[in-house]
């Protein structure tokens, strides 16, 4: 599946946001998307995911244009793991995985064996196995976001959209997270902060500042010290890792 | 071996719900044995088996007319069942409306519905329509008065919620909510305030505190067959509404077009608890309080919630109004003080308990 955007532009309150951002995802690519706080990560997201509507330009899915599409038919596709916001309600962790398969159920139809062996598997790759019977609210913010990952996976999508998936995490999961879902081989939009995850799992990245596209290409052309010095306003040197072979990003104190 | 149900939880909770159905039943018929006159067991059931199966067992001269005949078969018996169908009513639309603004303080009033209906029944009580108006509308009872308050009401909540564009939030629904309710009760205090009739003040009083008094066979069929369609149509909308109490953007993103099913919830459980006020007054704290207690035992999964309240609700409201007609010999306590006095303290106890959480962490 692949995912685009052309001239997509958000406005929110009178403010445009998003300004004119045309990005493009292909089957199976794993892509990047980074920009200071407030440079439109998020909303240029969302109008992605459909929860806010564009005021100009289109998204494409496959070439056909995403408003055109019933909501069902993008959630079988596309999956999302955003900012977890607070809920209201409680569920069981089994419960909260399951409704992945919503997408995938007419009115009456029950869970079947096949719909729960879905939601173990999800579980178990995010190692969460064990917390099934567990409430949804008694979880901490890094394990309700493995849960609502756990949730994306269920859903079995061809494409999934990251908004921040591991600003929760410790260490160990950040690289689990990004593991499981690089495992996958489905489309990646994932919007991210750490630049060295960004370079260990983005085959391409965009970078966005003040609502604009800056700057895109293959993830180890377009990341270097001058970029970064632009974008985020800090000091750094970006060098080849010997152990790793990636390259390596160091950030200076300003002390 | 195969297994029916996949989770051991699930299984306990579908015995509950057998179990609830049967509970209903049970109440409905020990509920038509109590009353303010005594009936003897036995004639109360052979009045209603006559008259369901035209069975009659021992003397016939009772079963179809007489006192006895009228208290059990025209009063008490419609009175129980509309008990059921207004608790069923009340509380299925205290679950859906929860689920469609997503906050679990949502009742079935919430878009301004018992505010608007309070409005209209007082105008036809203390003013008269046929002093305003000639025709047709000059004719109209209470119960039409009422439910045109309820529909009007609730249309002015949702011009105020989509006025300044963007979609319809909940925040936003709450709020108009609360504006068009202390409008209308503005208004109906005025009226109550000027008026002069004390038998009328009596009869607005005990119509705003909710009543079964007024229950006929001819009164329940309306109410019953929308609490069946709506009991069907939400059955068939659970999953819907699970997704939504993840909130708007998980909703969406799992495919749920949240502003048209969000419209349409509205608009339901608007109709059907316009009925259900329309029917018997403001029966307070029902559509708020079942859902909690029912969502404290068996969680938020509307596919046990939602039959689960329904029953509870129904046989909630069947002792209620049990109670407010024995309670006072002679006389009868407006239901709507029952279920409040009832229903307070069992609140309080699910706070205290904390099996269930009001939203997010403790």
């Amino acid at each position: 599946m692949e995912l685009e955007t052309r001239g997509l532009s958000v406005t929110l309150s009178r403010k445009e946001i998003v300004k004119q951002a045309s990005i493009r995802v292909q089957e199976k690519e794993f892509v990047g998307l980074l920009g200071p706080n407030g440079s439109g990560k998020t909303t240029l997201l969302k109008s992605i995911y459909r929860v806010l509507k564009p005021s100009g330009g289109v998204v494409l899915l496959d070439g056909r244009e995403m408003n055109t599409i019933p909501y069902r038919e993008t959630a079988k596709r596309m999956g999302v793991v955003s900012q977890f916001n607070n809920l209201n309600f409680d569920f069981t962790v089994e419960d909260m995985v399951l409704m992945g398969r919503t997408p995938h159920k007419n009115a009456f139809d029950r869970d079947t064996k096949e719909d729960y062996r879905i939601a173990e598997e999800a579980l178990r790759r995010v190692e969460m196995l064990d917390f099934r019977e567990r409430s949804f609210l008694t979880l901490s913010g890094g394990e309700k976001q493995r849960i609502i990952l756990a949730r994306a996976l269920a859903q079995q999508v061809e494409m999934l959209i990251l908004d921040e998936p591991i600003n929760h995490l410790d260490i160990k999961y950040q690289i689990q997270i990004m593991d499981v879902v690089k495992s996958l081989g489905v489309g990646v939009l994932a919007a991210l902060h750490d630049l060295n995850l960004t370079l260990m799992y983005c085959t391409y990245v965009y970078v966005l500042k003040n609502g604009q596209i800056v700057a895109h290409g293959p993830t180890e052309e377009v990341i270097d010290a001058q970029l970064i010095r632009e974008i985020y306003d800090v000091d750094c040197s970006v060098e080849r890792h010997p152990v790793s072979g990636k390259l390596h990003v160091t950030f200076f104190s300003r002390l | 071996m195969k297994r029916k149900h996949l989770n051991p939880r699930h299984a306990a909770l579908s015995t509950a719900i057998v179990i609830g159905i049967f509970a209903l039943i049970l109440s409905i018929l020990v509920a038509v044995t109590i009353g303010a006159v005594k009936v003897s067991l036995s004639d109360v059931y052979r009045i209603i088996l006559y008259q369901l199966t035209h069975i009659s067992i021992g003397d016939p001269g009772i079963l179809t007319g007489g006192t006895l005949y009228e208290i059990v078969w025209n009063l008490r018996l419609p009175r129980v069942l509309m008990g059921a169908v207004i608790g069923i009513l009340l509380s299925m639309c205290g679950v859906v409306m929860q689920a469609t603004v997503q906050n679990p303080l949502a009742d079935p009033y919430i878009l301004g519905i018992s505010s608007g209906a309070s409005l209209g029944a007082t105008f036809s009580i203390m003013i008269g329509a046929a002093a305003v108006f000639t025709g047709v509308l000059a004719s109209m009872g209470t119960a039409f008065w009422a439910f045109f308050g309820a529909l009007g009401a609730m249309a002015l909540v949702m011009v105020l919620a989509r006025m300044g564009g963007g979609r319809i939030t909940s925040a936003k629904l709450v709020l108009a909510g609360s504006v068009v309710g202390s409008l209308c009760s503005a208004f109906t205090n005025m009226m109550i305030y000027i008026g002069k009739d004390a038998e009328n003040m009596k009869t607005v009083t005990y119509w705003l505190l909710g009543s079964m008094v007024s229950a006929r066979w001819d009164k329940i069929l309306l109410p019953g067959i929308l609490m069946a369609a709506g009991l069907i149509f939400f059955l068939t909308q659970m999953r819907n509404l699970n997704t939504l109490l993840l909130g708007d953007e998980a909703a969406i993103t799992l495919g749920v077009d949240l502003t048209k099913w969000r419209r349409i919830y509205m608009i339901a459980t608007s109709l059907l608890s316009a009925v259900a006020v329309c029917t018997c007054g403001i029966v307070g704290f029902v559509g708020l309080m079942i859902p909690h207690i029912v969502r404290g035992f068996a969680g938020s999964d509307h596919r046990f919630l939602l039959p689960l309240a329904a029953l509870t609700g129904g046989i909630f409201l069947i002792w209620a109004d049990v109670l407010a007609r024995v309670m006072m010999a002679n006389s009868e306590i407006p239901l709507g003080v029952i279920t409040s006095a009832v229903g307070a303290p069992i609140f309080v106890y699910m706070m205290v308990k904390k099996s269930y959480g009001f939203g997010g962490k403790d």
